[in-house]
């Protein structure tokens, strides 16, 4: 009963804080919320998604082979596969709410419904920003959004990496996903910095780099989508790379090989991100529904909005590290 | 709709009694609208059918192209299906070069020289080729960048190419190419549906590609309401919905066996030149990366919806891949 009214408060507060919404919102620390499972669930949870995907199981698969598996297929068109979420969903909400200990502000830019493209700034040597992103929205949004993060090509040459990205949500970057997605009434969240903005050097931490030739503001103006600039801060902090080696990741079909501070000197253990403080702030939207169509083709308009548009979240980096 | 009425389509199929065309040619036959099916193949029928005509022409003989001309000006042939294509890949790759590349070049001059109007052809969406930076799903713009070293794929992006390239040069062409992507259902037999004949399946360890099916009662149905209705142009067929090849081995109680790329690619490549299996190492790209179409036009230009979902038609070949082995046993 207690717990119910404990609820039910928490519900009241978070609807004044809604209620205020937009740019008003304060920043709201999530790090107090209680997760559901256990340390042994989500250890469990991640076991398992593991000797999924490397396919180990199939000497106790062959014993039961006859018989019938009657779990559901629930596979949508780009691979996210929501039983294998739910193994790993334990870890990365651990990530988020108690060793990331993520602040957010702003989530109600985020419309409710609708196609959405969150831009964001890109960060850290293993890119975690995507599936917390995505955590966030589904978490902490009001109507729970459901977004997929595109990422880079070369994470699909790679062997598991590129199955277990698109098994949690992620989309190979190319215009004819994206756009296929936003039709669908679905938010994407998109880096344009792509490489560049993963592989920066600890040096160099939360410069915004060049967004790409525009094809996040091409995409918004074709398919009049609004887009919410977005900025995480921390996890420069949580992978500080000091070097890269570029000769022999080629080998690997890596782009680079970070080395932190952690890593390659400890091992896969040195993989383990530091525990920096996470804020993720998410801007006004920027609509273009005054521009037409062919206003996509106009590279002047695209790259002036484009460099706005990095320059906004340039700022809010700026902010958010002032008042940390 | 006069001219339907009054002059019944006379057709003529190439590669008649494979898959496709053993089924397609009884439809045709029970349909008043056609009043001639001419049958070409290297096997005589497996059935009789009463418009039908047979005549056997060896599509890799030097003389192939003089003789489909004099048949087709015989029975004044307006359309030509053109489905000598093969589903699995064999040993001998110059001969199928000579019947699927070259075989389809003679095909459409002898079409062009016997004044036949339209010419319908099958091909597979694998000509798009399976790489890590393809869209989720490729549109039929998309360019057909095939599988180098697999000549499986290539002769059948060549005989697409053949096409092509007489289309450009004579404008009044009428053509039709239906790619289908992954054939399964209770029945067919191609490359993917021997494969998981087996209860262990090797595996490219890590990848775990999406996949895209289409029953073959669709694809049949397909190709007659394409005949039907005389519809040109190029066509990606696929049904709705993707599933990973970790889906299907489970659901078929299939055991994948993971084995690293390099160390598959090797065994394979190896396997195949001594002759030992039916599979190139050409293959395991498709097992890796994938290849999926978008049935957009499909649905909204052809007007064709496909009645099975690619996991209705695949638990359907699943459904009954263990009485097939029963049959194979005896």
């Amino acid at each position: 009963m207690s717990e119910e009214l404990k609820t039910n408060e928490e519900k009241f507060i978070n609807e004044i804080i809604a209620s205020i919404g937009g740019i008003g919102e304060e920043l709201r620390d999530t790090s107090h919320r209680l997760i559901k499972k256990s340390p042994a669930d989500i250890l469990g949870g991640l076991a398992k998604a593991a000797r999924d995907i490397l396919t180990l199981d199939y000497f106790s698969r062959d014993k039961r082979r006859n018989e019938i598996d009657v779990e559901p297929v629930n596979i949508d068109e780009f691979g996210f596969n929501a039983r294998y979420f739910e193994m790993v969903r334990g870890f990365y909400e651990f990530l988020f709410y108690k060793y990331f200990r993520t602040a957010i502000k702003g989530i109600k830019n985020v419309p409710d419904s609708g196609s959405v493209i969150i831009v964001s700034n890109h960060s850290g040597a293993l890119p975690l920003d995507g599936i917390m992103l995505r955590l966030a929205l589904l978490n902490e949004h009001p109507s729970s959004r459901d977004i997929r993060f595109l990422i880079e090509d070369y994470i699909y040459h790679l062997p598991f990496a590129g199955t277990f990205m698109n098994r949690i949500g992620a989309v190979r970057a190319c215009r004819e996903n994206a756009e296929r997605l936003l039709r669908k009434g679905k938010g994407i969240a998109v880096f344009p910095e792509g490489i560049q903005g993963i592989s920066k050097l600890y040096k160099d931490r939360y410069k915004v780099q060049r967004f790409g030739r525009g094809g996040v503001i091409r995409l918004a103006i074709r398919n009049r989508v609004p887009i919410i600039p977005a900025a995480v801060i921390g996890a420069e902090e949580s992978y500080p790379m000091l070097f890269k080696i570029k000769r022999f990741a080629m080998m690997f079909g890596l782009p680079y090989i970070p080395v932190t501070y952690t890593f390659p000197f400890l091992g896969p253990l040195g993989l383990l991100p530091l525990p920096s403080k996470w804020m993720i702030q998410f801007g006004e939207p920027v609509r273009f529904d005054k521009l037409k169509r062919e206003d996509a083709e106009d590279t002047a308009l695209v790259s002036g909005y484009n460099e706005s548009l990095r320059g906004t979240i340039q700022n809010m980096i700026n902010e958010l590290l002032a008042s940390r | 709709m006069r001219r339907i009425k009054n002059q019944k389509k006379r057709v003529a199929v190439t590669g008649a009694f494979g898959f496709i065309g053993s089924h397609l040619i009884p439809l045709l036959d029970c349909d008043d609208r056609y009043s001639k099916i001419v049958a070409i193949d290297i096997k005589s029928p497996p059935f009789a059918a009463k418009k039908l005509s047979y005549y056997n022409v060896d599509l890799t003989s030097p003389s192939a192209e003089t003789e489909l001309m004099k048949i087709l000006k015989k029975e004044k042939v307006d359309t030509l299906v053109h489905l000598a294509f093969l589903s699995n890949p064999v040993a001998n790759t110059e001969w199928v070069h000579e019947l699927e590349s070259v075989g389809t070049f003679k095909v459409i001059n002898a079409c062009s020289a016997s004044k036949v109007k339209r010419f319908v052809m099958w091909s597979s969406t694998m000509v798009y080729g399976a790489y890590p930076d393809n869209p989720n799903y490729l549109t039929e713009s998309h360019k057909k960048r095939g599988c180098p070293g697999f000549s499986f794929v290539q002769d059948k992006l060549e005989a697409e190419k053949a096409v092509m390239d007489f289309a450009s040069k004579n404008d009044d062409f009428e053509y039709t190419i239906l790619r289908t992507c992954t054939i399964v259902g209770p029945t067919v037999d191609n490359i993917f549906t021997s494969l998981l004949l087996r209860n262990y399946v090797p595996v490219v360890m890590g990848y775990d590609p999406l996949m895209q099916f289409i029953h073959e009662v669709d694809v049949i149905d397909v190709f007659k309401f394409v005949l039907d209705r005389e519809i040109k142009g190029e066509f990606n067929v696929a049904s709705d919905g993707v599933i990973p090849v970790s889906e299907i081995m489970r659901l078929g109680g299939i055991i994948p066996v993971p084995v690293p790329y390099f160390a598959l690619k090797n065994v394979i490549s190896f396997l195949w030149n001594g002759q030992l299996i039916r599979y190139p190492a050409g293959f395991l790209n498709y097992m890796k990366y994938v290849f999926n179409v978008d049935n957009e036009k499909l649905r909204k230009d052809m007007g064709f919806t496909p009645k099975y979902s690619s996991l209705e038609a695949i638990k359907n070949y699943l459904g009954t891949r263990r009485l097939r082995k029963i049959e194979l046993a005896n």
